[in-house]
């Protein structure tokens, strides 16, 4: 009975207004949450499309250094200032070959020989996955990775101008080598293959463990101090790190800057998308409680006359927080299967490409944390006004 | 229960205004469970302001309304010991006579249906029971507020001009009712009139 005289009180358009604009903050939110843990590991991880947080790192070839090529090494107390930066997780070195290179290949009964140098960096910032990217100091098998570019500039620049005919990776993975290796009266044969490009590190690689053991080997004492480094950065879009490369006069390859702004604009996105989508949640429940608001005014008489006759604020309460509560929680459920109908979108486009490994859990923990404070926020305003209306 | 008041005035009336009165700024004024009161004024006295004070939904008052032997919050002590006709009824128009008095009865859990019903056709035409209040005309509502306020556990009944629409056999009856709950509960009435009634063999009579 109680139900029924509080039924008629409801606005209907109001609470439709109200279940329409928390429906489309609330699947926004959800998605922003759900894109957000989807993507973030493609921007964190050092195998990542985006290129990650780790950057090379030179100093700039000015007139000078290249007549004194001192000015291109990274000194010891260089690298260890650029260790104690707040923005730098890691620095790595790169290993260079202290010994002659050359390779050579025989090619239609000629033989094609290149003098040739490697270096070397520790495996975990390789983005190339190879099962042949091992050193074995008892086979004879070098594994090499070049730069895409090297190829990009064959394939898109050379071929295309002189006609030739463009490779493709999987065939130049497929052509052996032989490296000779000289140094230290020394002399050995390998036979070696390219087993991968790599976008991010541009110098011809081989495993760092066959350079160190070369280097015993072949190499001559004093080796050069690094030019290279490798900078693993422990936040990608501090501010301070383009500041600091310029001070020193360091350089930075122009896609792992760029690769920053984007995991910078990304977040950005994000942040605004969250803002938005909270900003229509905010309004909505403003929505319905100022209907709320309305209704306890508009029924002044009604709550007072129920309180009167022995009728707690909590009786009358109960009603309400039940009806926001059940098109609360049908909003939510609405706006989850929304969010994951449009996930499994995105999921279909984005897999084609990168691999997608996260559940659906924040989806799920964004609903489940909305509703209870949206619930948690009606029950209190809900009692709040019928008590201020109806005591004395 | 004992309700004791001390020192009793609106705060909105002047004390030029209830010079005079037997309640109102009296050192104390006891009412006993059990016994029955009639408080007569002309309007504008005060009247509904004194069963107000006492029931507990109007604090606008100086002095003190004091229960004795009962410790309960306001709500509780309208659920089980005080029941209240109310001058202005407090119905809902929109129920029929039959759930108005429901509804209160919903909540305590006082009286069975036969009970209800048979107290209503006791003062209203059978017929009426299932018209919404507000078709009914004002004597016919005084009548159902009436069976209502019978429908709890009450220490005291406390009766805003109980009879100012009806006429007297609807009063007789109606006395007759409260007269015999008031009687089965062992509980005290306070009856405010603008002239003395006749209805209820009342223990003491106030002016306010």
């Amino acid at each position: 009975m109680l139900k029924r005289l509080q039924r008629k009180t409801l606005i209907p358009t109001q609470i439709a207004g109200y279940a329409a604009t928390l429906l489309v903050g609330a699947a926004i939110v959800m998605l922003a949450c759900q894109l957000y843990a989807d993507l973030r590991p493609l921007l964190t991880q050092q195998t990542d499309v985006f290129r990650g947080h780790a950057i090379t790192l030179s100093k700039n070839v000015g007139a000078l250094q290249s007549l004194n090529k001192r000015g291109i090494y990274f000194t010891e107390r260089e690298i260890e200032e650029l260790e104690r930066q707040p923005f730098v997780a890691q620095v790595a070195r790169f290993t260079s070959s202290g010994f002659h290179t050359k390779a050579s290949i025989n090619f239609a009964g000629q033989g094609l020989y290149t003098d040739l140098f490697f270096e070397g960096v520790p495996d975990r910032y390789i983005d190339v996955r190879s099962e042949e990217w091992r050193w074995d100091s008892t086979s004879n098998f070098i594994p090499v990775i070049i730069p895409e570019d090297y190829l990009s500039l064959y394939n898109f620049g050379f071929a295309e101008s002189q006609s030739l005919p463009v490779i493709s990776k999987g065939t130049v993975e497929q052509v052996s080598f032989t490296i000779d290796l000289d140094g230290n009266g020394r002399h050995r044969s390998f036979r070696s293959r390219i087993v991968g490009f790599s976008g991010k590190i541009n110098t011809i690689l081989a495993p760092e463990e066959f350079l160190e053991w070369a280097n015993r080997e072949f190499g001559s004492a004093a080796t050069n101090p690094p030019s290279r480094l490798l900078v693993e950065l422990a936040d990608a879009s501090d501010e301070r790190i383009p500041r600091f490369m310029e001070e020193h006069n360091y350089s930075i390859k122009q896609d792992e800057l760029e690769s920053s702004k984007m995991v910078f604009f990304f977040r950005a996105a994000m942040a605004f998308l969250l803002t938005v989508a909270l900003i229509i949640i905010a309004l909505s429940v403003a929505f319905i409680v100022m209907s709320l608001n309305v209704i306890v005014q508009k029924n002044h008489d009604l709550f007072c006359n129920l309180y009167a006759i022995g009728y707690s604020p909590q009786q009358m309460a109960r009603f309400y927080r039940r009806t926001v509560g059940i098109i609360t929680v049908a909003d939510m459920v609405a706006a989850t299967t929304i969010a994951l109908i449009l996930r499994s979108l995105y999921v279909g486009k984005l897999s084609t490409v990168f691999t997608l490994e996260g559940s659906v859990w924040p989806i799920v923990i964004a609903a489940a944390v909305l509703t209870a404070a949206l619930i948690g926020i009606y029950n209190y305003i809900i009692l709040k006004t019928i008590r201020g209306t109806v005591e004395p | 229960m004992l309700i004791e008041l001390h020192n009793l005035k609106p705060k909105y009336m002047s004390e030029l205004e209830v010079s005079g009165s037997d309640i109102y700024l009296q050192p104390t004024v006891k009412f006993e469970r059990g016994r029955k009161y009639m408080v007569c004024a002309r309007s504008g006295h005060g009247k509904t302001s004194l069963l107000n004070f006492i029931y507990g939904s109007n604090n606008a008052y100086d002095g003190a309304v004091l229960f004795h032997d009962d410790d309960s919050t306001p709500l509780e002590r309208r659920r089980r010991k005080l029941s209240y006709l109310f001058q202005d009824l407090r119905l809902f128009p929109e129920l029929t006579a039959l759930e108005n008095v429901q509804i209160k009865n919903n909540l305590t859990g006082y009286k069975s249906m036969a009970q209800i019903e048979a107290m209503l056709d006791q003062v209203l035409s059978p017929e009426k029971k299932h018209q919404p209040v507000a078709t009914l005309s004002l004597g016919q509502r005084q009548r159902v507020a009436a069976v209502r306020a019978l429908c709890q556990p009450f220490e005291f009944l406390l009766m805003d001009e109980p009879f100012s629409h009806l006429d007297l056999e609807s009063s007789q009856a109606v006395a007759a009712l409260v007269l015999s709950e008031v009687e089965s509960q062992g509980a005290g009435l306070i009856v405010t009139a603008l002239d003395p009634i006749g209805l209820f063999p009342f223990d003491v009579t106030l002016n306010l």
